[in-house]
């Protein structure tokens, strides 16, 4: 009996046992870590309680009271243009990482692949320029789309906006793919040759299936950037039924007429949860891509 | 089908000289040629030419006589394995095998029967729907090897194509490819670094340095004649023996007679004009014989001895320092820091003119 | 005075003799006029000046032109042969046989003309030795063509005979199969669940082996369907058809690369030696192509002299602008224009016509180049390329501009336009009086902002400094804060990493304008955390954060640390993974602490491998304009000392927001903008530079 627990309490972690003064230490750790996530959690908690309390007015207080109800929700559907802030979000975000992927997917395969000149520099001179920030250009922009929309009169706002979006997600996405794609042997460039394939064969039916991950990421970057932009559809937007999300929601704090903080405590709910789900799902893809990008250029 | 080169050259954009010039080569129908060399040396941008993957800057490409040079590399009528074998990650390894029919527009069941026929050959009908990532390195070899008899090609193009394997798998696959070439009988251009795989695989071993063409033959031509120094050093393992010295009075004479060799009479004749001048001598390792009763001989000590179990290498040193390896019989007793005579016959001595580094004794 | 070489060169640089004798004695002439001392001089430079005059009746020269005129005749000759040979096998034959037919009947003629000629002149030489490759490849091209069309010609007959009875059996047939392959595939899985069950193969390895069944099976019941007499037809004809139009088109590409190989071999000898033709039309692109022979490319390159004369030039100079005069625009800013006329708009088509202009000479200067360098090298002997060479190159070479053109233009007018504009708009006055007029002022905006003066100037030095704190504070808050996490989360005595992990990165994932403005609800007057702090600190009055500047400061900066320490914390995670266990194992046998580990192996290689991205993130927190406008709209206020438009926490790139869009100074906000880029290109240049992407690719 007694050989038993002998064999039972057999070390056998690589570790070094802890000594005192380590446990302490982990103790801290611990403490750390859940007080870093509790401060996290607990302004999102409030954000979803007060989304579903019934019990709250037009402003935001800390009460004790709670009643569950789905009149805030309503409120967004009903008295707010929330559906069409979605749509034209998911407008400006499908358009605008259609643009980039169209863009990029080309810029990529040649930066990666060609040696040509100007190569460098122009990569370089881009990702310079794209340091000022892009609201520089804002009078510029106005003027512009008064310029294009007088000889297109389809063109819209929301699409300078997309444009705008593509121009500043061309030069850092094509040095992501670049980086990607320069990891991929060119011998399978050469077997593609070999077996048939011209230049742009090489790139559809080789390059761009292998490289459909970071493509991927490109594509989600891009299509996550106008969820999160205030800027830009705030100065570009004009009427409340061409807002983005973001420009919508913040008239429910912001315009003293109709305040509705629970209601954007809603709104931002219901366009968190989505996205979150979707960075939690590809967290790994999503940093991966970032850190590749940059890292190995 | 018939290869045949004629005064290649190419030169790379950007660059002030030829990296290759005046390659002459003919590979004739079935050969199996080895083009080697050390990296560096053209040999690969050699085959990329061919292959149709770098331009030809000049001379004629001819593939039975019908001039190639601006033939796209599809439309050679070759096929090609790589280095890291480029199997297609994202198609299974059928795909892969039928892509190059595929992009032909070739018939379904033609396809299908072609992959069929290389599959079986290399026996990889077992995992023929997996994907590349999902199979071994050995395997993985096999794919790319039937990627490119699926093809039917008048040759086959190779490109390092075994110093991705370990060594006992690589060992297995020379032989494989020996075989498989016996068999299919396509002409097979090979490339690699490997003296061992160019002495075993090919017929005809063409080796490089420097851009340009040192010898082409047969493997035993290699070994027992070879053209030059660097031929002499690069083929054989110990390196060939090597002594820099100077013909007088019709003798090989090494650093003031450590090493002094008298030439047979024929020998002689050729060694005439060379008289006073600088030759190099290379005596290969296993041509050393203890208590001979050559008039040729050197007086050497032990310094390492290493077993290898059948043979035995002495690292030895002559009085001036001057350091030799000799290959024994492994049964052979020798001592560590000893003294021994070794000698050698006549005609295992290779006469090479110092300057130019060219074989006197042709 | 023209001084020839007695050798003519090739592309490759090769030496190859003159033909032209004439020349060949004026070139060596001159050789000795150049080696020979000056006594003897005199007696050359005689003999020269005799054969120049002479010149016409050199014997050499008398056979070139006598040559030249037998060329006329007998390519007109040909021509007229050429059609009486098309009328002869008209309809007999395919066009594309027709086509290579024609091409053997013209060869056919040319060779025996040219061969006497050879020795002659190197043009000749190259007609005979064209016409030579065409022979030598035109019948097994027409063979090979010839056989194709006639498979396919009998697919063709034979789909007629398809259907009834063959057809139907192929169906049950392909039906039975299908069955067949379908029941082996349950037995095979049915087989192969029962091995699960009994263990012996994992769960992963029978979806492995599931998917590959399934392949199989597929690619069984694939195969054999085109066994159906209809399909395998419609399959037969398709790929006769590639073989066909493919082949066609492969064998003449062989064929004229050939050809240009041979001109790449064969020099030219012309009796210039100035390349005037770039000088002469430098102007018009096109022209001088068309002087150097290639016609097709001529083409091309007049597409530039329209866009240069139709397009740029008539823009810049005011015709079919929107609104505005061109560069003219530029300069007056229509101040004396209509009242409808907008400075910003003229100013915009004048930026966009001195781009059109760059672009203009930039076409012109390369059109010339080419003109230049084609005519130079053709005085050296090089043969200028024809159509088929230039474009094989153009779309080797010319792929990746080819393919990059749409960022480039998306980038000029996206990107560069607006922000030349910008920069042109800093050295204006637009301001809330001159919206839609306003003048240059030069340098004023700068020097309001440098003396503190003015509207805009009175703050800016506040801002500034504020900006500057903020982002070395908020920024390295949150990357202090992330990556502890993320070596604490990352330690292997912490249980639940997972947990962690998840939880760690919502800050990021929700996006932030929601949290921010949540953040500035709980922090308003009435707000969550308002009442707790205030309870917190058992204060009589409500604290208001929002109303205290310091607060608001100190606050902004852990809501920045909160939001941005999630990003730090993911990447340095990755980073973390990466490092191999071996480092930290030969540090343990070197005696190192855990501390020194972190100091000597963690720390540096998180920083170092992600240094571009942390630098990315400082130059995003100076321009972070959404968590300081969202929060409090850069309150609180203080006029006496930031003025009516900027509050205490306000941002440079807020306090430009707030200038050019709510207040409509436009031109200081651009001249701010202006020096904050400035400062930050800098930033970024060394960030970039010293980053080990852009050193590899030095390298290369």
């Amino acid at each position: 009996m007694k050989k038993q627990k002998h064999k039972n309490a057999l070390y056998l972690s690589d570790r070094q046992p802890l000594a005192f003064a380590g446990k302490i230490g982990v103790l801290m750790m611990y403490i750390i870590l859940a007080s870093w996530a509790a401060a996290i959690i607990w302004p999102l908690y409030q954000m979803i309680v007060s989304a579903f309390n019934g019990r709250q007015g037009s402003y935001l207080i800390l009460n004790r009271e709670f009643e569950f109800s789905w009149e805030h929700f309503e409120y967004l559907f009903e008295e707010t243009l929330y559906l069409t802030w979605v749509k034209n979000t998911i407008f400006i975000a499908v358009t605008t990482a259609i643009v980039i992927l169209l863009i990029v997917s080309f810029t990529g395969y040649a930066y990666s692949r060609y040696r040509f000149k100007g190569r460098r520099a122009s990569l370089m001179a881009i990702l310079l320029i794209q340091t000022i920030p892009t609201f520089a250009g804002i009078a510029a922009y106005y003027a512009m789309h008064t310029i294009i929309s007088n000889i297109i009169p389809a063109f819209s706002r929301q699409m300078m906006l997309v444009l705008i979006y593509a121009g500043g997600g061309i030069a850092s996405n094509t040095f992501i793919l670049k980086g990607y794609i320069d990891s991929i042997s060119t011998e399978l460039d050469d077997a593609g040759r070999m077996d048939g394939c011209s230049s742009m064969k090489v790139y559809r039916l080789i390059i761009m299936p292998i490289a459909r991950p970071m493509l991927a990421v490109i594509g989600l970057w891009s299509f996550i950037g106008p969820f999160m932009d205030y800027l830009l559809p705030r100065v570009l937007l004009t009427s409340p039924q061409t807002y983005t999300l973001a420009a919508g929601l913040f008239t429910l704090i912001n315009d003293i007429r109709n305040t509705n903080q629970p209601a954007f405590a809603a709104g931002g709910l219901l366009t968190a949860v989505p996205i979150v789900i979707m960075f939690i799902l590809l967290q790994n893809q999503l940093v991966s891509g970032l850190a590749k990008g940059s890292v190995k250029g | 089908m018939k290869v045949e080169l004629k005064n290649i050259g190419k030169k790379y954009e950007n660059r002030e000289n030829f990296t290759l010039r005046g390659i002459d080569l003919t590979i004739e129908e079935k050969d199996f040629c080895v083009i080697l060399g050390p990296s560096g040396c053209g040999k690969t941008t050699l085959l990329r030419m061919i292959a149709g993957l770098n331009s030809v800057t000049e001379g004629d490409l001819l593939f039975d006589g019908r001039r190639v040079n601006k033939v796209a590399a599809k439309d050679r009528d070759i096929a090609m394995v790589f280095q890291s074998y480029a199997l297609y990650p994202h198609m299974t390894v059928y795909d892969n095998m039928a892509f190059s029919l595929s992009m032909r527009k070739e018939r379904k069941k033609i396809i299908n029967e072609r992959v069929m026929e290389a599959a079986e050959l290399l026996q990889i009908t077992e995992y023929l729907h997996s994907k590349p990532s999902d199979i071994s390195g050995g395997q993985r070899q096999r794919v790319a090897l039937g990627r490119a008899i699926v093809r039917n090609p008048s040759v086959f193009l190779m490109d390092e194509p075994l110093s991705n394997l370990d060594a006992k798998l690589r060992e297995h696959m020379r032989v494989e490819l020996v075989r498989l070439h016996k068999k299919l009988g396509t002409t097979t251009i090979y490339v690699t670094h490997d003296q061992v795989e160019a002495m075993t695989m090919a017929n005809r071993i063409v080796l490089m340095n420097d851009g340009k063409i040192q010898q082409t033959g047969a493997p035993d031509e290699f070994y027992e004649k070879p053209g030059n120094i660097f031929v002499a050093k690069f083929i054989g393992s110990p390196t060939m023996n090597m002594f820099d010295g100077c013909i007088t009075d019709g003798n090989f004479v090494f650093d003031d007679g450590v090493v002094r060799i008298v030439p047979s009479e024929p020998l002689k004749k050729l060694l005439d004009p060379y008289e006073g001048k600088n030759v190099s001598v290379g005596i290969r390792a296993e041509r050393f014989e203890k208590d001979s009763i050559h008039r040729n001989n050197i007086k050497c000590t032990i310094d390492v001895i290493e077993m290898l179990g059948k043979e035995k290498l002495l690292y030895c040193r002559l009085s001036n320092d001057k350091e030799i390896v000799i290959s024994a019989p492994g049964y052979n007793r020798y001592e560590e820091g000893m003294e021994y005579t070794f000698g050698f016959d006549d005609s295992v001595v290779h006469y090479f003119n110092t300057e130019t580094g060219e074989r006197i004794n042709k | 005075m023209a001084v020839y070489n007695e050798f003519l060169y090739d592309t490759i640089g090769n030496e190859h003799p003159r033909k032209n004798l004439y020349l060949l004695e004026v070139a060596r002439l001159q050789e000795q006029i150049r080696n020979s001392a000056k006594s003897d001089k005199t007696e050359f430079v005689r003999e020269l000046r005799e054969l120049k005059r002479n010149r016409k009746s050199h014997p050499y020269n008398v056979s070139l032109s006598a040559f030249k005129k037998d060329e006329k005749t007998f390519r007109k000759n040909l021509s007229e042969s050429k059609k009486a040979y098309s009328r002869e096998i008209k309809g007999r034959f395919s066009p594309k046989i027709t086509r290579l037919k024609i091409l053997g009947f013209l060869s056919g003629q040319m060779e025996p003309f040219y061969k006497p000629f050879t020795g002659l002149s190197y043009d000749a030489l190259m007609h005979y030795e064209e016409a030579l490759i065409i022979q030598r490849q035109i019948d097994g091209v027409t063979e090979f063509i010839s056989e194709h069309e006639t498979a396919m010609a009998d697919a063709k007959a034979a789909r007629k005979t398809i259907g009834g009875e063959d057809n139907k059996k192929a169906r049950a047939g392909l039906f039975d199969f299908k069955k067949i392959q379908r029941q082996k595939y349950k037995a095979d899985i049915a087989s192969l669940r029962k091995k699960i069950k009994e263990g012996i193969i994992s769960k992963k390895a029978f979806e492995a082996e599931k998917a590959q069944l399934k392949k199989k099976q597929a690619y069984a019941i694939l195969v054999k369907s085109y066994e159906l007499p209809g399909k395998g037809n419609r399959e037969l004809i398709k790929s006769l058809h590639y073989q066909v139009t493919k082949g066609f088109r492969r064998e003449i590409t062989v064929l004229n690369a050939n050809i240009a190989d041979l001109r790449r071999k064969t020099p030219v000898e012309i009796t210039r030696v100035v390349p005037v033709n770039a000088f002469l039309s430098f102007f018009l692109p096109g022209f001088g192509q068309v002087l150097n022979g290639q016609y097709i490319k001529a083409i091309f390159f007049f597409l530039i002299s329209i866009f240069t004369y139709v397009i740029a030039i008539p823009y810049s100079l005011g015709y079919a602008n929107f609104q505005g005069d061109g560069i003219a625009g530029l300069i007056s800013l229509a101040a004396d224009g209509s009242k409808l006329d907008k400075s910003l708009i003229f100013m915009i088509e004048g930026t966009l016509s001195v781009y059109l202009i760059i672009f203009a000479v930039v076409l012109v200067y390369i059109s010339f180049r080419d003109v230049f360098k084609v005519d130079r090298d053709r005085i050296r002997g090089v043969r200028p390329r024809n159509w088929f060479e230039t474009k094989t190159s153009l779309f080797e070479e010319g792929f990746p501009y080819m393919v990059s053109f749409p960022a480039m233009f998306v980038i000029v007018f996206i990107v560069l336009v607006p922000i030349t504009t910008t920069m042109l708009l800093s050295f204006t006055g637009m301001d809330p009086q001159n919206q839609s007029k306003f003048p240059w002022v030069g340098l004023e905006n700068y020097k309001l902002i440098a003396l503190g003066q003015g509207i805009a100037g009175k703050a800016f030095w506040y801002i500034l400094g504020w900006s500057v704190v903020w982002t070395l504070v908020a920024t390295t808050l949150a990357i202090a804060l992330g990556f502890f996490l993320a070596v604490f989360t990352n330690n292997e005595r912490i249980k639940g990493k997972l947990f962690f992990r998840t939880i760690y990165l919502l800050p990021w994932a929700v996006p932030s304008f929601i949290t921010i403005m949540f953040f500035s609800i709980m922090f308003s007057p009435n707000g969550a955390m308002t009442e707790i702090i205030t309870k917190l600190l058992n204060a009589d009055a409500a604290i208001v954060v929002k109303y205290n500047p310091m607060l608001s400061r100190i606050t902004l900066i852990f809501i920045q640390g909160w939001l941005g320490s999630s990003y730090i914390f993911l990447l340095s995670t990755g980073v973390l993974q990466s490092i191999p266990e071996d480092l930290y194992e030969a540090a343990q046998i070197d005696g190192a602490t855990a501390w020194q580990k972190l100091k000597r192996i963690t720390l540096p290689m998180v920083l170092f491998q992600t240094a571009p991205l942390l630098i990315g993130q400082y130059t995003f927190n100076f321009n972070n304009f959404s968590v300081i406008y969202l929060f409090n709209g850069g309150g609180p206020f203080n006029p006496t000392k930031y003025g009516n438009l900027a509050g205490s926490t306000d941002l440079l790139i807020s306090y430009i927001f707030k200038l050019t869009t709510d207040n409509q100074y436009q031109s200081i906000g651009a001249a701010i903008t202006m020096v904050i880029s400035l400062g930050l290109m800098v930033f970024a240049f060394f960030g970039f530079r010293n980053s080990k992407a852009f050193k590899k690719s030095d390298t290369e």
